[in-house]
């Protein structure tokens, strides 16, 4: 027995590591499945116009043709683009530095006061609901509000409504990581006389800074990414890049070689910036409910 | 350990007001308007002779030296309500585009979360594996979630083209046939939110203490039943918070459409989000894309109000 023990358990080890391999090879097939549709747009967007429908196979660059920059550089040229990926930065930032302001101490406030009439949760809760509300539902509003104080196609209109639907990210974020943070710090400063002001400013906000962080990315993505009242709230001096690429669509028909570029442009700062808030992720996606 | 200084309210009133302004006032509005017939016209209120300058705003001179000018049209946007009861939304049940969009909606809907939500169970599942190279592979699985939709049905417009796209060679009429159309959006919708619920069933797997798992597994041999008996129950709030969110976004269907089909072949996938929008917007129908809107809430509404009872529990 003492000798057919280690057998055994060799020979499952052995069997789990064979399965082990054959469930990894499963594994990198579905990422590069998911990854497919990225790499399609990568390797159309460095072909020649002619060769978009003509590459043989999985259209891999130096291998089915030779790769250009040309469709990059007459694209990145354009002026509208250029102003639309400028129109998009702006908005987010100042849609996320709005968001930051209202958020943080709301989230503080949810973390450590107790409030009685409504109780914490339910604010909570109720300030993370509206990120259910469809869009059409305030489209209409927002499209005759903002025409009567004549802030269409400005860049003021979009980066209130975005900030407002992107205020529930921070609110549920940090407010979990403030609560996590050990109150003692805190109330060690109050009791050196500090104010509950100088408390949060001093000692929370410091200590929160990489899910302060976080979230002002998950934030930046939502509103970069945002179209519906994008689309209705600007039209050509404040476009952001959701409306350029489907303007640029309409007009002459579909040019997959620019396409291509447009999306990727459009895609890459709300992507990179997701993968590096990807710890806070499921946290911000499940608006709080799952850690994590 | 909580304090109670009256303090806490400015530290929350400032974003309650805000989400009063920007979310509570539309929505009142909304009704407003979804009970009205709303009309605007451009009228004209008068027209005025003016200079024309030129670059250095220096008036153009005509030859016989008087100043040239140029008729400036005044025009004004004028809106007009008219009173109309429940008009807008009994129209919008005897619509026959509703109809056909409400049956649309519901059928991507159905189809893309539940395959969301069992696919991402099965990665998830597969993940939890001991695989090779897990964080690398786990960080591609997430650029879908945060790729700008507008950009993803671009992208899907050049892979589902039917003649040398990448998928052509399947003979399926991806874009030009009603069915498939529909089956199309239900598959970049898939594309895009299936690693959603796959990391976020990752994350409640890995939370799963391992003592749990191994004491279960020493009452039965079968993976599948150890799955069935502790890990899915296990999971079963998370499940259930996964599906809640899916639903309430999925029924607000909008970009893949706008970009991809265009509500096309005909009417073929013109969700209800983007004949709201296109009522709306394009024939500038305000009072009834107001009405179909809050239609819409209404039925995301039962939706919030079981994910409410849901989430107040993860928030004690």
């Amino acid at each position: 027995m003492s000798s057919e023990t280690p057998e055994r358990a060799k020979a499952v080890r052995q069997r789990s590591s064979i399965s082990d391999a054959v469930w990894s090879l499963v594994a990198i097939v579905v990422a590069l499945i998911f990854f497919f549709p990225l790499y399609w747009a990568i390797s159309n967007s460095l072909r020649r116009p002619a060769e978009t429908f003509t590459v043989a196979g999985l259209g891999i660059p130096f291998v089915d043709f030779t790769p250009t920059l040309e469709n990059w550089r007459s694209q990145v040229m354009v002026p509208e683009a250029y102003a639309a990926f400028t129109n998009s930065t702006l908005i987010s930032l100042m849609a996320v530095a709005i968001a930051l302001a209202l958020g943080l101490p709301a989230a503080y406030a949810l973390a450590r006061f107790k409030f009685f009439l409504i109780p914490n949760k339910d604010l909570t809760v109720w300030f993370l609901s509206q990120r259910i509300l469809p869009p059409v539902a305030t489209a209409v509003p927002f499209f005759i509000v903002f025409s009567f104080f004549d802030l269409l196609d400005s860049r003021i209109a979009l980066t209130l409504v975005s900030a407002t639907f992107i205020l529930p990210f921070v609110v549920v974020i940090v407010r979990q990581t403030f609560y996590d943070l050990p109150i003692e710090l805190e109330e060690a400063a109050l009791v050196d006389g500090a104010s509950h002001f100088t408390a949060f400013w001093r000692i929370a906000i410091p200590l929160a800074m990489p899910a302060i962080a976080a979230s002002a990315l998950i934030m930046f993505a939502f509103a970069w990414n945002e179209y519906l009242f994008a689309v209705i709230l600007t039209v050509k001096d404040a476009a952001t890049m959701p409306v350029h690429i489907a303007g640029g669509v309409d007009t002459r028909g579909v040019q997959f070689w620019f396409v291509a570029v447009r999306s990727l442009i459009a895609m890459i700062p709300p992507v990179l910036l997701a993968l590096l808030a990807q710890r806070y992720i499921v946290r911000g996606l499940t608006l709080g409910a799952v850690k994590g | 350990m909580r304090w109670t200084s009256r303090i806490k309210f400015v530290f929350l009133l400032p974003a309650v007001l805000w989400v009063l302004v920007f979310t509570i006032f539309p929505l009142g509005y909304s009704l407003f308007l979804s009970v009205h017939h709303v009309e605007r016209e451009v009228v004209v209120t008068g027209r005025e002779q003016v200079p024309v300058l030129n670059k250095d705003g220096q008036p153009v001179l005509k030859k016989n030296g008087e100043p040239r000018t140029k008729t400036v049209v005044k025009r004004e946007l004028s809106t007009t309500f008219t009173f109309a009861g429940l008009d807008n939304f009994l129209r919008a049940f005897r619509d026959a585009e509703v109809a056909t969009s409400v049956r649309i909606t519901a059928i991507f809907v159905g189809a893309a979360v539940a395959i969301e939500i069992m696919l991402g169970l099965a990665l998830a599942w597969l993940f939890n594996r001991r695989i090779v190279a897990r964080p690398v592979l786990r960080s591609i699985m997430i650029l879908p979630i945060f790729a700008t939709p507008i950009a993803v049905g671009y992208l899907f417009f050049t892979i589902f083209y039917e003649v040398g796209g990448p998928l052509a060679f399947l003979g399926v009429p991806w874009l030009s046939h009603p069915d498939w159309a529909l089956a199309s959006i239900i598959l970049v919708d898939i594309w895009q939110w299936t690693p959603f619920c796959f990391l976020v069933f990752l994350a409640a797997l890995q939370g799963i203490p391992d003592e749990l798992i191994e004491c279960a597994a020493l009452d039965t041999n079968s993976e599948w039943d150890l799955w069935r008996e502790v890990v899915l129950p296990l999971l079963q709030p998370v499940i259930i918070l996964v599906l809640l969110l899916r639903l309430a976004e999925a029924f607000k269907l909008f970009d893949i459409v706008a970009t991809l089909t265009k509500g096309g072949p005909g009417i073929a996938t013109q969700s209800y989000s983007y004949l709201a929008f296109t009522r709306g917007f394009k024939l500038n129908d305000f009072g009834y894309a107001s009405a179909m809107a809050f239609l819409l809430l209404i039925v995301v509404m039962i939706v919030v109000t079981a994910f409410f009872k849901r989430l107040r529990r993860a928030y004690e």
